[in-house]
């Protein structure tokens, strides 16, 4: 997978060596918040955030493949219609097909770091697991079959995403930053926040906004066509650090989204408590989440 | 029109005339703080962080840098010493009460259009509705021998023209109204029309030739064409579009940035709807300038389906970095993100804007009807290359008709932002 990218490679393990130098004389990785899934890995090393450009992917069959995997990243519900049972995509929750720092990004999730430890389960996934989690609990839909065409075309792409990367290794930027979680959430503030900074694109009514194909650019927050119960972002404080950090996209200068900044910690909890508890579908296998106990405070179930 | 009768001629001519000079007050919004607004005064005479109307603002011009100047009543550091003759003189013909020829950052020789009645209004604003500040005007720094103001007097009676706006008697009261907006208070031309060696306008009004409002490049920018029938204008934009985007700063395809979202956002948008209508019937009127083609009468299509594949770097780059907000067909979203197909200031001869607006991003106007304030990042470090590439892709993709930028040129707008290119 990676040998399509030889010389690429080899920059980036270069760069990743220097760096890692600096940290073990030192600097402690930060502590990572807050994914929709508490990853637990075993001591790792922290590398900087620099996925590979798109335009140096080669024009051969890793390389198509790898577009292909970008492609269902980016157009889930419209390639995949039989696996989403919603309207969104994978880049939904995580912007910009998983190539943006602290917006829950795919650089660092190859398939040769997996398999991890999720307290969720109750024991460790493999990827393909992992993203058919999503699927489930994110898209409210049905998996896709682990040697399908089109798993192995996303997991070429996250593993593209990861090329050079040492298989444990902490990128900054991963997951999507943290919220302090002792505030306590005021869905009244929160309704109120809401229609302020969110309705423009997420409309009033949590329905999302559709281009003139009938593709949605925004995601619905709520309704039959959003997430269900079981997705991380139905979680108070899981959807508050996602809001703090990565919405409004085109708020700042920051490339390459610009997300973020535009709320403090308190009212992107109130607002994460006021959309994340709207009506929404349920999830089938709830029963079976946290078996060995560790239930986070804002699970919905 | 040119066998108009003489009589008829004189009525219109009259009725415009009274109706020109005629600045209705929006929202109970005094008149004087109407034109006022009309005429952006805000925007050049206050420093960022400093106090309306108290001056400091720096500007760089091609002589050397020089500094906008308090005009709140202080008596001592302001105007507010000014009779309302030293006020009219320093308004329409760039003379200080001190006898001082301004630089002609100040835009009198548009301003010199502003009826006696508009500045009698204004004159009552500045003297008893703005809060004086004693703040001190900051000397200019331009080096001698160009110091000297004294060859001011003679570039002003080169091109200053003084007078106050003549309606023409061949359009009706509307038309005149907005060309007295446009041409005077409003000094759309600043920066939309070309200037010459000598720095002045090249045309002050569309009386003097079609190069007036024809676009200009200014201050790293390039401000577009704003000729009714310019293709790269205002050709492809009804009289509607231009209410809208100078009331909100967007329209469904579009949006404002850099100077002329603060134009939007401190001026445009307190305009009454009946000075706006006027405003775009007029730009409307404007024909193609001389050498230029007439736009079509071209509606926007729906862009062609997204491409399956990166059709070159340019594509992938656009796919990084730009789809999530500008969407695959180029289409934007309305009101919320400009679609780049189809754009008349994508596909302008002069990429400057583009360019500039890549590598520095900047943000939309926040307005009454518009209240989140969105903005483009900026893409600094992106190289030159990357940049050419996808600002290539741009202005060639979805049937958009403009030719490819070098990386040369991606260099010259990095230079005026000051910004190195990051090395690899």
């Amino acid at each position: 997978m990676t040998s399509a990218l030889p010389q690429m490679k080899k920059v980036r393990i270069m760069r990743q060596t220097l760096l890692t130098g600096f940290l073990v004389l030192g600097l402690m990785p930060p502590a990572v918040a807050g994914s929709p899934v508490q990853d637990s890995q075993p001591p790792s090393l922290l590398v900087k955030f620099a996925p590979p450009k798109l335009a140096d992917i080669p024009d051969d069959a890793n390389g198509k493949q790898v577009l292909y995997g970008r492609r269902l990243v980016m157009e889930t519900a419209r390639l995949l219609p039989d696996n989403v049972g919603d309207v969104l995509n994978c880049t939904s929750c995580h912007l910009g097909g998983g190539m943006v720092a602290g917006a829950s990004p795919f650089v660092g999730q190859a398939a040769a770091s997996y398999p991890r430890n999720n307290a969720r389960a109750g024991h460790t996934v493999t990827l393909e697991q992992r993203i058919n989690g999503c699927f489930q609990r994110s898209m409210n839909g049905k998996p896709l079959p682990e040697d399908s065409a089109e798993m192995k075309a996303m997991i070429a792409y996250f593993n593209w995403l990861s090329a050079g990367l040492p298989p444990h290794a902490k990128v900054e930027g991963a997951g999507i930053g943290k919220i302090d979680k002792s505030l306590m959430p005021d869905p009244a503030h929160g309704k109120q926040i809401y229609g302020a900074k969110c309705a423009a694109c997420h409309g009033t009514d949590g329905n999302g906004l559709k281009d003139a194909k009938g593709n949605y650019v925004f995601p619905p927050l709520w309704g039959d066509k959003s997430f269900n119960v079981g997705a991380g972002m139905a979680r108070t404080y899981t959807a508050a650090a996602f809001v703090k950090h990565n919405m409004p996209i085109a708020w700042g200068l920051n490339a390459p989204l610009g997300q973020g900044g535009a709320l403090s910690d308190q009212d992107a909890v109130d607002v994460a408590e006021y959309f994340s508890h709207q009506p929404r579908p349920d999830f089938a296998g709830k029963a079976k989440d946290w078996p060995n106990g560790g239930k986070p405070k804002d699970a919905r179930y | 029109m040119a066998k108009t009768h003489w009589l008829y001629a004189f009525l219109v001519l009259a009725a415009t005339t009274a109706r020109a000079a005629e600045a209705p007050a929006a929202g109970g919004m005094e008149r004087g703080a109407y034109l006022a607004r009309a005429g952006d005064c805000i925007a050049c005479h206050t420093a960022p962080g400093g106090a309306d109307f108290a001056g400091g603002l720096a500007f760089d011009t091609p002589v050397g840098r020089i500094y906008s100047t308090n005009i709140t009543p202080d008596r001592e550091t302001g105007i507010g010493a000014y009779t309302l003759e030293d006020f009219a003189r320093a308004v329409r013909q760039g003379v200080a009460k001190d006898g001082h020829h301004l630089y002609p950052a100040m835009p009198y020789p548009s301003y010199a259009k502003v009826s006696d009645a508009d500045i009698k209004a204004l004159y009552a604003y500045f003297h008893d509705n703005v809060a004086p500040v004693k703040q001190a005007n900051r000397p200019s720094a331009i080096p001698m021998p160009l110091g000297f103001r004294f060859p001011l007097a003679v570039w002003d009676a080169l091109f200053l023209k003084e007078g106050a706006y003549r309606p023409d008697p061949a359009h009706d009261a509307r038309w005149n109204r907005g060309a007295y907006l446009v041409e005077g208070l409003g000094h759309c031309g600043a920066c939309h029309t070309p200037r010459a060696v000598t720095l002045q306008e090249k045309a002050l009004s569309d009386r003097d030739g079609s190069t007036y409002l024809s676009g200009s490049k200014f201050d790293g920018w390039f401000a577009k064409s704003l000729r009714g029938n310019d293709r790269d204008g205002l050709g492809g934009w009804s009289e509607g579009d231009i209410v809208t985007f100078l009331k909100t700063g967007t329209t469904d395809r579009t949006a404002a940035f850099a100077g002329m979202a603060e134009v939007v956002q401190h001026s445009s948008q307190f305009l009454t709807d009946d000075d706006l209508e006027a405003i775009a019937h007029y730009l409307k009127s404007l024909r193609a300038r001389q050498g230029a083609p007439e736009a079509p009468a071209r509606t926007i299509q729906a862009a062609a389906a997204p491409a399956e594949d990166h059709p070159s770097r340019g594509g992938a780059a656009y796919s990084q970095y730009c789809v999530t907000c500008h969407r695959a067909d180029g289409g934007g979203v309305p009101r919320i993100f400009p679609a780049l197909a189809g754009n008349d200031v994508v596909e302008t001869a002069d990429a400057t804007s583009l360019i500039h607006i890549v590598l520095g991003g900047g943000r939309i106007a926040h307005t009454m009807a518009h209240p989140m304030p969105f903005a483009m990042p900026e893409f600094t470090k992106m190289d030159n290359r990357e940049v050419a590439e996808v600002v290539s892709f741009i202005r060639t993709a979805w049937g958009n008709d403009a030719g490819p930028v070098t990386v040369d040129q991606v260099a010259k707008v990095r230079a005026t932002l000051g910004k190195a290119e990051a090395k690899p």
